[in-house]
C-alpha cells in the first residue's frame, strides 16, 4: 500500500507542508490537517560519510517533493541510479520515512491502487502467491 | 581581532584581546555599552549569563552588556544591534566583541553543537550543515551550470589570499588537485570545500563621532528554519533581503562595491552569495571566479582575507572578523594584500541562511 503522509495545509496561502506543523511559516494563522500520498520526485540528495551520532555511515538523505507540493526530507537505503528528478516512494518503517525507488512493482501497485478495490483484491492474491512460491524455493534450498 | 585557529587562551580571554585591540585602535578608555556575541558558550565552554561574563571579565562590569545570538551570523548581528542602539541615540559608543572557542571538542561534538540551528525534524534524520549545504550544492551543480571545478577554485583563492594574512588559521596554499581529491564529506562537498572549526574573537567599536569609516548601510533578511519549506534552494532570500535594505540605507547600488567578505563556510556558498547580492550576474560567479575575477588582483576582490575556508570560522567572530578586515582595507592598514577602493560589504549568513546581515561600509575623504 502507498504510505498516506500526514501534513498541514494554510487555509490562507495553500502552501502544503509535511510532517504536520502548528503555523504556516510564513502566516500567522493554523493550519489544517490533511494527508498527501507517499510519492514523488527527488529535489536533491546527498550521502554523509560522517554522520552525526546514532546513525550509520554511508547515511543517504534527501529532499522529495511530493505530490501536491509538499517537500519531505527522508532517509534511503541506497542512492544509486537516483537522480534529480527520480521518481520514488516514501514508506515508513519504524516510524522513519525512506524514499525507494519506484521499481516495476511499486509502478504495478500505483497502478492497482488507482484501479480501486479490485486492485487490491488481486495484488493480495499476487502477493500471497509469490510469497508461497519464495518459501517453497526456501524450502528446497535448505532441504 | 585575534589570530583565529587553535588556541590555547579561554574564551572570554581571547575577548579581551580582541576588545583591547579595538579599543586601541579606537584610542579610547572606555565605551558606553557592549553587545557581545557567543554562538553557543553553554555547550563549547559550559558558561552562561555571557555579556556579565564578558564585560566584567574586561574590566567594564558597570557598563551595560547585552548578547545577541542569531546562530553563526551573531557577529554581524550584535554590529547590527550596536548600530540600532547609536542610531536610535541611546548611546555615543558601543564596543561590539564576539567569539568561539571550539576546537577543545571533538569534530563530531562541534558538529552537532552547530547543528542545533537546524530545523528540529530535518536534524532527526541526522542532516547536519554540511548535509543541508550538499543538498543545496547538488540542485546548484544541476540547474545552474556550476562544475566541482568553479565551486573547487573558490576554496583554492580563499586559501592564496588567507596566506597573506597573519590572522589566518590556514596560512598555506592548496591546489585544485588537492581540493578535488580530499576526502568527501557530504558527496558533493570535500573536506576542502568546508570551512574549519577555529577558536578566535573579533571586536570593534561603533562611534556616532565622525571616523575615518562609516557604515553606510547595514540590513537583516530572513528565511523559514526548515530548508524544505523554500520555493528554491539555488538563491538565499535571506542575502537578497538583506542585501536589498543595506543598499537602500547605502542610497548605492552593488555597482559601487569595490571589495567584498562573503560567508564561505562551504565553498558554493561564495558562488551564490555574489549572485544574491548583485555584485555578479545570475549565473555568471562560477565563470568569473575561474577567470580570476574574484581574487586580490581582480575586478571584484572577494574575501581578501581568506575567507571563513582560510581565515577560519570561530562562528560568532566571523560576521565581525569581516568588517574588521574590511576596515583594514578601508584605512591602508591591510599589509600584503592590500586593495584600493572606498566601499567594501561583509556578508554573514545565519544556520543554513535562516538570518543572514548585509553591512556596507565606506571610507570618509
Amino acid at each position: 500500500m502507498l504510505e498516506q503522509i500526514e501534513a498541514s495545509c494554510c487555509p490562507r496561502c495553500g502552501m502544503l507542508v509535511a510532517p504536520k506543523v502548528r503555523f504556516c511559516p510564513y502566516h500567522p494563522v493554523e493550519m489544517q490537517p490533511t494527508t498527501v500520498p507517499g510519492v514523488g520526485e527527488i529535489l536533491s540528495f546527498t550521502t554523509l560519510y560522517a554522520p552525526p551520532q546514532g546513525f550509520r555511515s554511508p547515511l543517504h538523505i534527501a529532499i522529495v517533493e511530493l505530490a501536491g507540493g509538499a517537500r519531505f526530507v527522508c532517509h534511503g537505503e541506497a542512492t544509486k541510479g537516483i537522480r534529480i528528478g527520480s521518481r520514488v516512494s516514501v514508506e515508513a518503517v519504524d516510524a522513519v520515512y525512506y524514499f525507494a525507488h519506484l521499481g516495476a512493482l511499486d509502478r504495478a501497485r500505483l497502478f492497482w491502487r488507482r484501479a480501486g478495490a479490485r486492485g487490491e483484491r488481486v495484488s493480495a492474491i499476487v502477493r500471497s502467491w509469490t510469497k508461497g512460491v519464495w518459501k517453497g524455493r526456501s524450502r528446497d534450498t535448505h532441504a | 581581532m585575534t589570530r583565529f585557529g587553535r588556541r590555547a587562551e579561554s574564551l572570554p580571554d581571547l575577548m579581551a584581546d580582541a576588545a583591547g585591540a579595538a579599543l586601541a585602535a579606537a584610542r579610547r578608555e572606555a565605551t558606553e555599552a557592549i553587545v557581545v556575541a557567543s554562538m553557543n558558550p553553554e555547550e563549547f565552554i559550559g558558561e552562561g549569563n555571557f555579556a556579565s561574563y564578558v564585560a566584567t571579565h574586561l574590566g567594564f562590569a558597570h557598563v551595560p552588556a547585552i548578547r545577541v545570538e542569531t546562530a553563526t551570523s551573531s557577529g554581524a548581528a550584535a554590529i547590527f544591534s550596536g548600530f540600532t542602539a547609536i542610531a536610535a541615540g541611546m548611546f555615543r559608543s558601543v564596543l561590539v566583541v564576539g567569539g568561539e572557542r571550539m576546537t577543545h571538542v571533538s569534530t563530531p561534538r562541534a558538529s552537532e553543537i552547530i547543528g542545533r540551528s537546524i530545523d528540529p525534524y530535518e536534524r532527526s534524520y541526522g542532516a547536519t550543515m554540511p548535509a543541508l549545504a550538499a543538498l543545496v550544492t547538488r540542485i546548484l551543480m544541476a540547474r545552474r551550470g556550476v562544475g566541482l571545478r568553479e565551486i573547487s577554485e573558490v576554496a583554492v583563492k580563499n586559501h592564496r589570499n588567507a596566506a597573506r594574512n597573519p590572522y589566518a588559521h590556514f596560512r598555506a596554499p592548496v591546489t585544485v588537485a588537492e581540493v578535488m581529491e580530499s576526502r568527501i564529506v557530504a558527496d558533493p562537498l570535500r573536506l576542502y570545500h568546508c570551512c574549519p572549526i577555529s577558536d578566535g574573537a573579533a571586536a570593534l567599536v561603533l562611534s556616532a563621532d565622525r571616523t575615518a569609516v562609516r557604515i553606510a548601510g547595514i540590513g537583516q533578511g530572513t528565511d523559514t528554519l526548515a530548508v524544505r519549506y523554500r520555493e528554491d534552494l539555488t538563491t538565499f532570500a535571506a542575502t537578497q533581503s538583506a542585501a536589498k535594505a543595506a543598499f537602500s540605507m547605502a542610497g548605492m547600488g552593488p555597482e559601487r562595491v569595490d571589495f567584498a567578505e562573503v560567508h564561505d563556510a562551504f565553498s558554493p556558498f561564495e558562488l551564490i552569495a555574489l549572485e544574491d547580492l548583485g555584485l555578479l550576474r545570475p549565473g555568471t560567479a562560477g565563470s568569473a571566479t575561474l577567470a580570476g575575477e574574484t581574487a586580490l588582483d581582480g575586478r571584484l576582490p572577494v574575501n581578501p582575507s581568506g575567507g571563513l575556508k582560510a581565515r577560519g570560522h570561530p562562528l560568532a567572530a566571523t560576521g565581525i572578523a569581516q568588517v574588521v578586515e574590511l576596515f583594514w582595507q578601508l584605512t591602508g592598514q591591510a599589509d600584503g594584500r592590500q586593495l584600493e577602493g572606498t566601499v567594501g560589504l561583509a556578508h554573514s549568513i545565519g544556520g543554513l541562511a535562516t538570518n543572514n546581515f548585509v553591512t556596507i561600509l565606506a571610507a570618509e575623504r
